[in-house]
């Protein structure tokens, strides 16, 4: 007898629910039903509300639908389980567990030195710099300051994977899955990266504040986020003062965050920028320097007043293209792509008439008869974050598996949490996909399936670029070499001629050795992070397959085409995977092969969410 | 100067003999020796002229790169970030290059790297985001949504065979994006190969036909599954197979792969790389870093075309290198710049006759908002690519404008 417990076993509930027949039919059912309610943002009836529209809007709103998601929600109705998942803040939720973090000692470390040499240049002009004292006299005097600067850096970064690890935690269990969407979405819009950061206590900071936020009120977003280290650190907010305005923040501000390319003058984004002077931070905190700020008149979109921050944010939320522009962002993120103007500006009335509460838009978009139109179903690509979570819910982990390592999956399919790219954040829809990206998604069912139980995780192991740098050097001082010797750069050729500037450049300084700092950096920085279990997915297929009762092999890759997919997969395909779980089970009745068949459904399921129609959400 | 087409789609063929020669040669499967019939037809050697793009993101600081270390306002706009002319590589007694382009002085000295100044456009967008995708696109303040090369590989295989342009990356660039052809794009080639026991094989690249469903996003995915099986056991293959001895520096910069796929002998004709990440946004404490980002580039260059020439290809290979912006001509009160303007180009490889054209910024003479006035549309330098180099009239369907090339090659 086999035995199934937990979302495993809700798995036959949700085979039931849908009917043998009925979910294939979700994508092209939906279409023939629903072909009109294109840009129709009217609420759908109560009685249009089935299995497939919920696991839709499971689907989009959170990631991806579980058996008793549906089986809610059916119950619920339409109206009641939209609000439920956007008015999330009073619902409990047992999967919103709080970071541990590794306590890493921060003494000394802020203000942060802009580079290492900024770091060494104030240690040998005071004697001291991050927290670390030069020593009074021997070789290589200000090293200890070098060896912490590398140190912190390694470590944030070490700390922002565990982040990474916990946020995706969240993602899978959580009871309110709009509210880590929204969070996933507003990292996108208000994108801030570690390695310009270099503060995992930063970084976390402005997660938790997504995840508390995220589907309040855009004002109050706005503000806190404009007001977060992070976002100021990211933004060169600190430079921005009086007399010398950067106009790096304001422009985010209008470009990225508010109103979108083409909607201000240059002139707009200078004056805006004098509003936000003296807007900084100390370590973790907002910090306000009145004597930085710039309190005279300042002429935005034709208005002349002594604007501060916060006032002119107000004044950019009161520019009609705004509301329209973050409405048009959440319905793009949502729904689909293509929005007609006229739509658009729909919604940014729905957002500006609730005065920026993002509740009755979101309400508004997943009750909206467009929302379940055939050009919104079943034709969004999912975006990294989500394959991956939405691929452990199906398979009903309780938790993110280590290996394959989450950060490192998602970093290679081109979206690495808290390391959006660019400003601009992640570009959406078929953005995520390139000849080489589906690969690497098809690598990524295979590493599941079968993982590499061997692999040392790049946590430990150095593996990036200056990786290779620090694993020689550890070899050589190991051997005992001293640090001269042990840091002399592996070249490729031994004449100057064919060395190149940059392997010349090192080691011309006396008084520290950058690579021996950055080896030691490392190694302080693993002693102190706490490792990340390096757990495997506990997979069972068999139970699946016997808990929706299929009989033949064709019962079964249908019953897991049903479970994994939003759109059916072609008929050609599901012939072939067919015929090829026959071949490896040697019959094609399930319960002949009960006993043995694990390795067969895993190498078929391999095949089947390789393939280009598992990527649509 | 910016006669601009309203024709949408593709524009002019290129000329019946040249078509005939690249059907010939280029009908070829992919990974084929060159034919004896390509090899002795004329015209054929310009059938193995490839073009790399270097894209160096972030804006870079053109007057701390090419120095016009002769005027005085340039030390004057810049106390504190300004480069002592001690410090630099001289070029002649106006220009000089960053003390870190010890790989770039020396091309220059050979005679293998042009210099275009000035470069920019009509009413600069400051936005990295507009301004590269204008650059992308090469239509400024336009809504163009396919790029330049995607356009040109377009004229190049009208059939639209996969593999005309290869583009490293973690991203398809817009640059690439082209209404016929899917790119071949990659950024790891170990990891450019469906991973698969051997059970699964023989299925596991077979790729359907998408059923027919009016699902646009599915279709493009069946689209791209067939483009990534043709073309990542070829990319992989070469990318193991190579080894150089030349020093690229300490980041390559994704120019080995890119050497490696020649070597290989693969049919792209363009090639588009990158300094990524928006490195090159240097608004604070720039010198050291920026310094560090020109070596990088340079050494990794540099070294790209001395392999070249060691693999037999220099005569075949150029190089173009920009960025969207340069930066503002004074230094911001962080030792660092601000966004700005025009920025010089770089077009570097034995084809190419070395030394400086366009006409130089003018210092003095800046814009209201402190800004240097561009002197050469950087279309003129897409255009010396497109029709001098490879051959394309550019003036139809790749840049819809006439630009007049640079006597380059």
């Amino acid at each position: 007898m086999i035995a199934f417990t937990g979302r495993t076993g809700r798995f036959l509930i949700l085979v039931l629910l849908l009917g043998t027949s009925g979910a294939m039919a979700l994508g092209n059912g939906l279409a023939a039903a629903a072909q009109d309610g294109v840009d129709d943002l009217r609420p759908i009836e109560e009685v249009q509300w089935n299995a497939q529209r919920a696991a839709h809007l499971f689907e989009r709103a959170g990631f991806g639908a579980t058996p008793r998601d549906i089986e809610r929600s059916l119950a619920a109705g339409a109206r009641a389980t939209v609000a439920r998942l956007v008015r999330a803040q009073s619902e409990t939720d047992s999967g919103a567990v709080a970071f541990e973090p590794s306590g890493i000692p921060d003494a000394g470390i802020d203000p942060f030195p802009e580079g290492r040499p900024q770091a060494t240049d104030a240690a040998q002009a005071r004697g001291e710099a991050i927290g670390v004292q030069i020593k009074p006299a021997g070789n290589r005097r200000a090293q200890p300051v070098v060896d912490k600067f590398f140190f912190w850096l390694r470590a944030s970064a070490l700390e922002c994977n565990r982040i990474g690890y916990w946020w995706a935690n969240r993602m899978l269990n959580t009871e309110r899955p709009l509210v880590e969407k929204m969070a996933l979405f507003w990292h996108g819009h208000f994108a801030t990266h570690e390695d310009k950061v270099r503060d995992h206590r930063k970084m976390l900071q402005q997660v938790e504040l997504l995840q508390r936020q995220g589907l309040g009120n855009f004002r109050e977003l706005m503000i806190a986020v404009a007001q977060d280290p992070a976002m100021l650190a990211f933004l060169d907010a600190g430079v921005n003062v009086k007399g010398a305005p950067n106009e790096n923040f304001a422009r985010e501000i209008l470009e990225m965050f508010t109103m979108g390319v083409g909607q201000y003058g240059e002139r707009d984004i200078r004056e805006a920028a004098r509003a936000f002077t003296g807007w900084n931070y100390q370590g973790t905190r907002f910090h306000f320097d009145t004597n930085k700020h710039d309190n005279d008149l300042k002429t935005v979109f034709g208005r002349e007043a002594r604007f501060d921050g916060v006032q002119m944010i107000d004044h950019i939320l009161a520019q009609p293209a705004t509301a329209d522009y973050i409405a048009g962002r959440i319905y793009r993120f949502f729904v689909r792509e293509e929005l007609s103007p006229a739509t658009a500006r729909r919604l940014g009335a729905v957002l500006r008439d609730n005065r920026y509460d993002m509740a009755p838009l979101l309400e508004t978009i997943f009750l909206s008869r467009d929302f379940y139109s055939a050009p919104s179903v079943g034709t969004r690509i999912k975006g990294p974050v989500e394959l991956l979570v939405s691929t452990y819910r199906r398979l009903g982990l309780a938790s993110v598996p280590g290996l394959p390592d989450f950060n490192e999956t998602t970093r290679a399919l081109g979206q690495h949490l808290l390391h959006p790219p660019t400003v601009a954040g992640w570009a959406q829809g078929r953005a995520w996909i390139t000849p080489g990206l589906l690969i690497e998604r098809g690598n990524f069912v295979r590493d599941l399936m079968f993982p590499d139980f061997m692999a040392v995780s790049n946590d430990r192991y150095p593996l990036i670029t200056v990786g290779a740098e620090v694993r020689f050097v550890h070899e050589r001082i190991s051997r005992g070499l001293d640090v001269t010797a042990a840091t002399r750069p592996e070249g490729a050729a031994s004449a100057s001629e064919g060395m190149s500037m940059a392997n010349r450049m090192v080691d011309r300084e006396e008084d520290f050795n950058t690579r021996y700092g950055s080896y030691r950096g490392w190694q302080k920085a693993v002693e102190m992070i706490k490792p990340i279990p390096r757990t495997l997915a506990r997979v069972d297929l068999s139970a699946m397959v016997l808990a929706g009762n299929a009989q033949t092999t064709a019962d079964a890759v249908e019953l897991l085409a049903q479970h994994f997919f939003n759109v059916p997969p072609g008929r050609a395909e599901r012939t072939a995977w067919t015929a090829f779980l026959t071949q490896e089970l040697g019959t094609e009745r399930i319960e002949r092969a009960q006993t043995y068949m694990e390795d067969g459904l895993r190498l078929v399921l391999h095949l089947m969410l390789s393939s280009p129609d598992y990527q649509l959400g | 100067m910016n006669d601009f087409h309203t024709q949408i789609g593709r524009g002019p063929l290129p000329q019946p003999l040249r078509r005939a020669l690249l059907a010939a040669g280029l009908a070829l499967p992919f990974a084929a020796p060159r034919s004896a019939l390509a090899a002795t037809a004329a015209g054929a050697a310009a059938d193995r002229r490839i073009l790399v793009v270097f894209e160096m993101s972030g804006g870079n600081d053109g007057l701390n790169t090419v120095v016009p270390y002769a005027d005085d306002t340039y030390y004057r706009l810049r106390p504190n970030i300004g480069i002592r002319p001690e410090r630099l590589r001289k070029l002649d007694d106006r220009h000089a290059l960053n003390p870190g382009m010890a790989g770039f002085e020396r091309l220059f000295k050979d005679g293998r790297l042009a210099i275009v100044h000035g470069c920019g456009y009509d009413q600069p967008s400051f936005s990295h985001f507009a301004s590269m995708a204008y650059w992308h696109t090469a239509a400024p303040n336009s809504g163009e949504e396919t790029g330049w090369v995607g356009r040109l590989a377009d004229v190049l295989r009208p059939g639209g065979d996969a593999g005309t342009v290869i583009n490293v990356a973690a991203s398809q660039s817009l640059a690439v994006r082209s209404r016929q052809q899917v790119p071949v794009v990659f950024d790891d080639p170990e990891r450019f190969v469906r991973q698969s026991r051997f059970e699964t094989r023989a299925l596991i690249e077979r790729v359907q036909p998408p059923p027919s469903d009016g699902n646009p996003a599915r279709r493009y995915l069946h689209e791209v599954a067939a483009s990534a099986r043709d073309a990542s056991q070829r990319v992989r293959d070469a990318c193991a197979r190579y080894r150089t001895p030349i020093d690229y520096g300490l980041l390559p910069l994704d120019l080995q792969k890119v050497a490696a796929l020649i070597d290989a002998d693969l049919p792209a004709r363009v090639y588009y790389v990158g300094y990524r990440n928006n490195a090159f946004d240097t608004h604070v404490h720039q010198v050291d870093l920026h310094q560090r980002l020109l070596t990088y580039t340079s050494d990794a260059i540099s070294g790209f075309l001395r392999d070249m020439e060691r693999i037999g290809r220099a005569d075949d290979v150029v190089l173009m290198a920009f960025s969207e912006f340069g930066r503002r001509p004074s230094e911001n009160a962080n030792l660092g710049t601000d966004h700005g303007t025009a920025g010089p180009m770089f077009i570097a490889g034995k084809p190419v006759r070395g030394g400086h054209y366009g006409e130089p910024v003018n210092l003095g003479r800046r814009a209201a908002d402190d800004n240097l006035q561009h002197t050469t549309d950087f279309r003129r330098v897409y255009a010396t690519l497109t029709d001098s180099w490879l051959g394309v009239k550019s003036e139809g369907a790749v840049l819809r404008g006439r630009f007049e090339p640079f006597p380059v090659f």
